[in-house]
């Protein structure tokens, strides 16, 4: 059995690790925690760390003891540099809080890149994880919209680089511009990413500790991981019911079925597909077909067939990027965004127009 | 054997009545001793005058008197005796022991009496002076009279009784004390003139008042007042059987004045048919039909186990029974107490209450009582719409509370742990 860390840091991380924890449950019902347990097949530790007491109060699945606040603030602002100053003072009682919780195989941080708490803890949680203990931290990074605005954009910009400098051993890449293809409220839509994040990790999870037909455990998932430039994205896709195995593996692998647009075919390094589904419907050869279709292209990629009866066909796929088109259109949008930022900082600095009104009544006294 | 005894005991009454009879008949001496010529002894109404005493010859001479008048006379010599007869079947024996000279001479004599009780002689005893010195022993008469002013009177009404009385014997009533026994049916209401006490009634008076008072008729009827009775001796201290007045009889008609309170209690429920823990509303209404006000009303509620009081206007728990207790009542006051009371026992059951008061009827000096009881119609009480509940045995109930108390652990647990 495994043992799993994870940590959901600020309000984005909070929210996708309570999807989980529900996920979880098996339920959907909010009363699930009541009547129900939660169905890790792993030791799964959750922990969700913020500054924003409102945030850690939305949670209603993650238990009261797994919730660390950060005492005396009200989120930082989206400031990174609060952030990491919020981290460097309360990093002590943060580990310790991690360390009671014993030994790890492999942890995962969950957090948005453009925040402010989430975005300037992760990478200085996974720096000390990783000097601290030897199990791989795996980042999964949710994106922003790409017009949600300047400081979002330089926060996702500075905060990829920073956990990409922190040791982190991979960054699992969700981008929010799937709201835009799930439609609805922002809450609704926010709701739909969060759990579909929180589904496919919690597959992935299930994988990394079943009993397999074709195996694929950590280490292979280590070496997925560990391939490409640093960053992954998971496609996932659940097949109705009279699709075949071969057009769900096709979907999980499509620019629709992944976290983070990208053109597998093209931009991936390394592979990891878990199919799990009624032995049935689960045709060797159209798996087959598929998986050597994808390594003609990527290379290697490793095979995971979970079977379960009466479940319909349903595949994960973990890829590892060689380049990423998209992260290249992001980090455009983000310098522009940076030397908007900036040069407003400037001309505020020197034209202090406010100062200018002021000016107006120097050396004058009102009178009554 | 049987008749040797019986003839033991006929032998041994007849020898007890010879002894009883010659014990009486046998002569008692009751002076030996010297009299004086000129006076004489008396024995109660008799007196034996020593008239003259010759101590030459050895006689003397005795004239006897009976109450002052001369019935025999004899003369004796030393030695003789002289019988006469005295009361009754008695007889006197005189006899002359000695005479003797003197300035006056003197006789000794000795006087026996035979057939008689000694013990009842009133007077025995040397009289100076003789005859015309001696006192006689009369019988006095009373005559009592109860007198009344009013023969006939309404109830309520007062009649006076005088009481008068005459001594028509011939000699004085000595130490009399009457008795006039209360009258039932009457009361006292004034007494002009008490009781006397201990009196003498000499023989001629003027008849002399005893009593005066007037006495209060109390209910309807013909009544025989009681007579008064009299206690007395004679001058000489002889009793006599007491006299008696005669009794006046007093017609009493129902008087027209006279008032009653006539309280109905009458009590009514909302219902007679309940299940096992309902509550029954009751009314009591009291009204007093009568021309006098009552006092003192009280109505008890004498409740059956299986119902339970509950609350009432104006009803007060004492001593665990519910009671209404009213000061006072006027003539045609109507008046409803409400008051509930809980059925707690499957059964049929009435609602008793007992009722009393006291009013003042206008004749009387004490109040009338007056006391009832009344009763509701039966009050049937039947199981509950959830008594089945209570007759299950105690798993059913506890299986069930374990589990729901178990739960709700669970979910406080679950609950405390994901509150933050």
């Amino acid at each position: 059995m495994l043992n799993i860390l994870i940590v959901g840091n600020g309000q984005c991380g909070n929210r996708i690790l309570d999807a989980i924890n529900r996920e979880a449950f098996g339920k959907k019902s909010r009363l699930a925690k009541f009547y129900s347990q939660q169905k890790y097949k792993s030791n799964v530790q959750t922990i969700a760390i913020n500054t924003a007491v409102n945030d850690l109060k939305e949670m209603k699945f993650t238990k009261a003891k797994d919730r660390i606040h950060i005492p005396h603030l009200h989120g930082v602002g989206a400031n990174r540099n609060v952030g990491k100053h919020v981290f460097e003072d309360n990093k002590t009682h943060i580990m310790r809080q991690i360390e009671e919780r014993g030994n790890f195989d492999v942890c995962f941080v969950i957090t948005s890149a453009s925040g402010g708490t989430g975005s300037s803890f992760t990478p200085m949680l996974v720096k000390e994880l990783k000097e601290k203990y030897d199990f791989p931290v795996y980042a999964v990074v949710v994106l922003p919209f790409r017009e949600e605005g300047t400081l979002y954009l330089q926060n996702a910009a500075f905060c990829l680089r920073d956990i990409r400098e922190s040791g982190a051993d991979g960054i699992i890449l969700a981008d929010n511009q799937f709201l835009k293809q799930m439609g609805g409220n922002v809450e609704s839509a926010y709701n739909g990413i969060n759990d579909m994040v929180a589904r496919r990790l919690l597959f992935l999870l299930d994988a990394l500790d079943s009993e397999m037909m074709m195996v694929t455990d950590l280490g292979d998932f280590k070496t997925v991981m560990s391939g490409g430039a640093g960053l992954a994205t998971i496609g996932f896709y659940e097949a109705d019911t009279d699709m075949p195995v071969r057009s769900a593996i096709q979907k999980a692998l499509s620019p629709s079925g992944l976290l983070f647009s990208s053109d597998v075919y093209k931009e991936a390094s390394r592979a990891m597909v878990i199919i799990r589904g009624d032995k049935e419907r689960l045709s060797i050869d159209e798996i087959s077909t598929e998986v050597e279709k994808l390594s003609s292209s990527v290379g290697h990629v490793f095979k995971g067939i979970i079977v379960r009866d009466g479940e319909l066909p349903q595949v994960l796929a973990v890829l590892t990027l060689e380049s990423a088109s998209e992260l290249e259109n992001l980090y455009s949008i983000a310098v522009d965004a940076i030397k908007y930022e900036r040069d407003k900082k400037e001309r505020v600095a020197t034209v202090k127009d406010v100062d200018r009104a002021f000016s107006q009544i120097d050396g004058m006294d009102p009178s009554y | 054997m049987v008749r040797v005894a019986r003839l033991l005991v006929i032998s041994f009454c007849m020898v007890f009545f010879c002894l009883a009879l010659a014990g009486n008949a046998a002569a008692v001496e009751i002076y030996n001793g010297s009299i004086t010529t000129g006076d004489g002894y008396q024995l109660n109404n008799f007196v034996i005058d020593v008239t003259d005493a010759f101590p030459s010859a050895e006689t003397a001479s005795f004239y006897v008197y009976e109450n002052g008048e001369e019935v025999d006379s004899f003369l004796l010599s030393e030695g003789d005796t002289y019988e006469f007869d005295f009361e009754d079947d008695a007889e006197i024996t005189v006899g002359l022991v000695s005479v003797s000279s003197g300035t006056l001479p003197v006789v000794r004599v000795s006087i026996s009496i035979t057939n008689y009780r000694v013990s009842d002689l009133f007077e025995s005893d040397v009289i100076d002076g003789g005859s015309e010195y001696a006192v006689y022993s009369g019988t006095p008469e009373l005559e009592i009279v109860k007198s009344i002013d009013k023969s006939e009177i309404d109830v309520g009404d007062v009649v006076r009784v005088t009481v008068t009385v005459e001594n028509t014997g011939d000699d004085d009533a000595v130490d009399v004390v009457f008795s006039d026994p209360q009258q039932a049916k009457f009361i006292l209401v004034d007494n002009i003139l008490g009781d006397p006490g201990k009196i003498d009634v000499g023989d001629g008076d003027s008849p002399k008042k005893i009593y005066v008072y007037d006495l209060k008729a109390t209910e309807a009827g013909t009544f025989s007042l009681n007579p008064v009775t009299a206690s007395f001796t004679n001058e000489a201290g002889l009793d006599f059987d007491d006299a008696s007045s005669n009794s006046p009889t007093v017609i009493v008609n129902a008087a027209e004045n006279l008032v009653t309170a006539d309280l109905e209690f009458t009590t009514t429920l909302d219902k007679y048919t309940v299940n096992r823990n309902d509550e029954i509303h009751g009314t009591i209404t009291i009204k007093n039909n009568g021309d006098a006000p009552a006092t003192a009303v009280t109505v008890d509620f004498m409740l059956p186990d299986g119902l339970e009081f509950q609350s009432g206007s104006d009803i007060e728990v004492i001593s665990g029974v519910p009671t209404i207790y009213l000061e006072s009542f006027g003539v045609q006051q109507e008046k409803e107490f409400t008051f509930t009371v809980k059925a707690t026992e499957v059964g049929t059951y009435t609602l008793s209450m007992e009722n009393s008061y006291l009013f003042d009827n206008g004749v009387d000096t004490q109040l009338e009582e007056v006391t009832s009881e009344s009763v509701t119609n039966k009050i049937y009480v039947v199981k509950g719409e959830y008594d089945y509940l209570f007759e299950q045995p105690i798993y059913v109930y506890v299986i069930p509370l374990v589990i729901i108390g178990a739960i709700a652990g669970w979910i406080y647990y679950r609950h405390k742990q994901y509150k933050f």
